[in-house]
């Protein structure tokens, strides 16, 4: 008996390892065997978040370079959107012609290139907004300025390395937009030095306009692209002018947390302009 | 007693910055340190064997835990502590059979020559079991023998610089 319980002391780390060695063979065989997760889950829920709040912390460095990319990869994607082009029918038929779509050509009429944020007011009767890039970027006047979320403003004065935007946050903004699914054209104004809510003017008593409704630009402005998003409509009063409606609209753009900006160029701007310079004002 | 809290604390710590550090670096998309094999290392020797084989499982346990591949290192961990003594053993010529404290290894204690190849012998142990249980076969060889010399090289690399950067600090007591 002795002899034995002195085995056992003796042998005790040799069992100990054995145990412990044929534990990790058996861990390994059944996390390779494919319908056996009961182990690898029950490890996962405990060290899953751990891991990823640790891989956040990491991530957060990588942000920069990814965001970089994103908005790359964003504005090939805008680029290619329809709004982008102006479609002309060629008018003279060749011999070689199809019907179906050689005759149609698409011309580039906007260009999109984006910038950061560096300066901004938003509680201010008069809000801007200051980017970091300028005419040396290729910036120049009237182009106007998307947030990731909607429309953002109009850059109203160039520097050679930065430019000023005078947000949607400006009694002097003006853009006109189309109030979907009524289809009424009108113009957006702001008023209450509130960042959050802007007013659409101009839209007849007679149109169906509901809570919610939303609100895109309609390319009139010949800075703006056709169809980009403004915001929702928020209350619809009949106001003191018995001809309009009074609407309020919840601007998309959140003002007071934007950082990354697209800068649209029309390329026919000056050609646009100088049609425009001919009109009579009364 | 001391010696208990400050061999739990370099466990903790090792452990940590293995999970959240060490394992994201992917050098040459195939090197991974190994820096919790210094917490191991570390370990007294005079402690009962039998111990010494769950502390190596358990580490391997947490880290496998992290990494996605269980029982892995827990294995190669086991084998390495049931291989440690007799690496010392061997690096202390057959004249110094027992483990006393001065057989701690340790810089200060032992010489760079000494740490060196008891580093080397053990990361080179724990990267070739690992490696080769995780792949678990022997296509691609060559690339799998690559990977297994690129992880204990860079492994021996981090844990002796992390050995003698806080050696030097601490004047012999680690």
């Amino acid at each position: 008996m002795n002899n034995l319980i002195e085995f056992f002391k003796k042998a005790f780390h040799i069992i100990v390892l054995a145990v412990l060695l044929i534990l990790s063979v058996v861990m390994i065989g059944k996390s390779l065997a494919f319908n056996d997760y009961r182990l690898s889950r029950a490890v996962q829920s405990i060290v899953g978040p751990i891991q990823k709040s640790g891989r956040g912390m990491i991530h957060r460095f990588r942000l920069g370079p990814e965001n970089e990319a994103l908005v790359q990869q964003n504005i090939e994607l805008m680029r290619e959107h329809e709004n982008m082009f102006l479609v002309k029918e060629d008018t003279i038929l060749t011999e070689m012609s199809t019907p179906d779509s050689t005759n149609t050509k698409r011309v580039r009429m906007y260009d999109y290139t984006y910038a950061h944020v560096i300066f901004r007011t938003t509680d201010r009767a008069f809000n801007y907004m200051i980017v970091d890039k300028g005419s040396n970027d290729g910036i120049s006047r009237d182009m106007a300025v998307l947030s990731p979320q909607g429309v953002a403003g109009v850059v109203t004065d160039v520097s050679p390395n930065f430019a000023t935007v005078r947000p949607i946050l400006h009694p002097e903004s003006r853009i006109s937009a189309v109030v979907t699914p009524a289809n009424q054209n009108g113009t957006v104004i702001w008023e209450d030095n509130d960042p959050r809510v802007a007013y659409l003017e101009a839209i007849p008593q007679h149109s169906e306009i509901n809570i919610g409704d939303s609100v895109f630009t309609n390319g009139f402005s010949n800075i703006f692209p056709k169809g980009l998003f403004i915001g929702t409509v928020k209350e619809v009063q009949v106001g003191n002018n018995a001809s309009f409606l009074t609407i309020k609209i919840n601007l998309a753009t959140p003002y007071s947390d934007i950082y990354t900006v697209y800068l649209v160029e029309n390329t026919f701007k000056a050609e646009l302009d100088s049609l425009k310079a001919n009109f009579k004002n009364e | 007693m001391n010696n208990i809290i400050a061999n739990i604390l370099r466990f903790l710590i090792l452990l940590i910055v293995q999970v959240t550090v060490c394992q994201h670096i992917c050098l040459f998309g195939y090197m991974t340190p190994a820096l919790f094999l210094l917490a191991l290392f570390l370990l007294p020797l005079e402690l009962p064997l039998s111990l010494q084989y769950v502390i190596g499982f358990a580490t391997g346990f947490v880290v496998d835990a992290f990494a996605h591949t269980l029982g892995v290192s827990s294995f190669a961990c086991t084998l390495m502590m049931f291989v440690r003594p007799y690496v010392v053993h061997w690096l202390n010529g057959s004249n110094n059979v027992k483990f006393e404290n001065i057989d701690r290894p340790e810089p200060g204690v032992k010489d760079f020559r000494w740490v060196l190849l008891y580093t080397l012998i053990l990361t080179s142990l724990y990267q070739l079991t690992s490696i080769l249980l995780e792949t678990m076969s022997f296509r691609n060889f060559g690339h799998t023998m690559l990977v297994i010399l690129g992880n204990t090289l860079f492994s021996v690399f981090v844990i002796l610089c992390v050995e003698y950067i806080f050696h030097s600090r601490s004047k012999g007591e680690i």
